[in-house]
């Protein structure tokens, strides 16, 4: 009786190259990262001492209107320690926030003092709290130092609804108020509002305020940046 | 003529780009193999431009610019590699994403090249089809976002189309090995 023969089907290797595939993709895996460590290493990206302050990029109320702005602008890349240069005081606010609404006093001060070699900006963001909503108006407002809301304690306004804007402790903050989003307090690990931090002019954070608990904003100014005006 | 575009390391991807198109389209006997490598070195010009695109990334976060592309006019990387809402994608540069996807698609094609009648081809020529597939939407995305949403938009980033058009490319001769698959025409001498 004739054998059948089976078809001709051309069969695979025997060893299993998907193992010689994976070393092949790791060889260059491993060259591209080489590469990119010599060439352009990653940089340290955080709101923590030593690490380059996160970027962002955001619509900004200068006093007149609104455009958009980037954080790294403001940043001196050629800057040195011991150069001259402008530092960064970046604040995180919720203009509803009973805390933000008295450091405003503060932030007025200190802008007298350092408006020369600082560049002030805030943030403002809104804290997930009852009455804590707020509009392109109230930030306006909370800057401007102008009328917004009432004296009562009926939600419309400033400090959680408390105040009229126009009754922010200190004077008008002439200086960019950026809209700020959940993404933006995330990057910068910011849990609560007021927040602050001093950035040198080349971007790097010089001072925490969470790693910072002992010092105030003022004597950190003045360590870091010296005397005042 | 705008800088970027006389770049020489952008001509070397072009010119990855051109010889990955010349094999996918080439007619010869050993039609196969030829995607095969195709298909491979259009991921290889995707993980580095990819990985180019980090590097770029990473020098414009620390020096604010960099020499190795424009900042200005239409065709640039500046806009777009710098702009920090759109340059990533939940914290993760762009370069890092084109890295991992395009070693997949490296590793399926290689698999592929070094034993396509394992049993396993059939599903690894799939998977290769489907993941190429699957990075289409964030190509367009990608695109969407540079013509429209980055500051000053419209931008065209070199570099990042680069890795755009090699998956595309990827996408296409991958297409074709399936189709020669579905026709019988697996093995090199069945035309």
């Amino acid at each position: 009786m004739a054998r059948r023969r089976k078809p001709l089907v051309q069969k695979g290797r025997d060893d299993d190259v998907r193992i010689i595939a994976g070393f092949a993709l790791g060889s260059i895996l491993t060259v591209l990262m080489l590469l990119i460590v010599i060439i352009a290493p990653p940089a340290t990206i955080g709101p923590s001492e030593g690490e380059l302050a996160p970027d962002f990029s955001a619509d900004s109320y200068n006093g007149v209107n609104w455009e958009n702005f980037q954080l790294s602008d403001t940043f001196d890349y050629e800057w040195e320690d011991g150069d001259e240069g402008e530092w960064i005081l970046v604040q995180f606010i919720d203009t509803d926030c009973p805390y933000c609404w008295s450091e405003g006093e503060t932030m007025s001060e200190l802008y007298s003092q350092w408006s020369e070699n600082v560049e002030f900006i805030t943030v403002t963001v809104e804290l997930s709290i009852n009455n804590h909503d707020s509009d392109r108006a109230e930030v306006q407002a909370f800057r401007d130092k102008t009328s917004y809301g009432t004296e009562e304690n009926d939600g419309d306004g400033c400090n959680s609804g408390r105040n009229n804007c126009a009754n922010r402790p200190g004077t008008t903050h002439n200086w960019n108020y950026i809209e700020g989003s959940s993404g933006i307090m995330k990057d910068w690990e910011v849990t609560g509002t007021p927040f602050l931090a001093i950035l040198k002019p080349d971007g790097y954070v010089a001072w925490n305020q969470y790693e910072n608990q002992g010092e105030d904003i003022e004597s950190a100014m003045q360590r870091l940046i010296g005397d005042s005006q | 003529m705008n800088e970027t575009l006389t770049d020489p390391v952008l001509i070397i991807f072009i010119l990855g780009l051109a010889f990955s198109s010349y094999l996918m389209f080439a007619n010869n006997e050993k039609k196969t193999s030829m995607l095969l490598i195709s298909s491979l070195s259009f991921a290889m010009v995707g993980i580095t431009s990819s990985a180019y695109t980090y590097i770029i990334h990473n020098k414009m976060v620390v020096q604010g610019s960099t020499a190795f592309c424009s900042s200005e006019g239409i065709v640039q990387c500046g806009s777009v590699i710098g702009d920090p809402q759109w340059n990533n994608l939940f914290g993760i540069p762009w370069g890092i994403f084109g890295i991992l996807s395009f070693s997949l698609l490296i590793f399926l094609s290689l698999c592929l090249y070094l034993d396509r009648h394992a049993k396993w081809s059939e599903n690894y020529l799939d998977y290769a089809w489907w993941a190429g597939i699957a990075g289409l939407p964030f190509v367009a995305l990608l695109v969407i976002i540079e013509l429209t949403q980055v500051e000053n938009a419209p931008h065209i980033c070199p570099f990042c189309t680069i890795a755009h058009i090699s998956i595309i490319g990827y996408v296409a001769s991958i297409y074709f090995l399936r189709n020669r698959r579905n026709t019988g025409k697996w093995s090199e001498n069945e035309g």
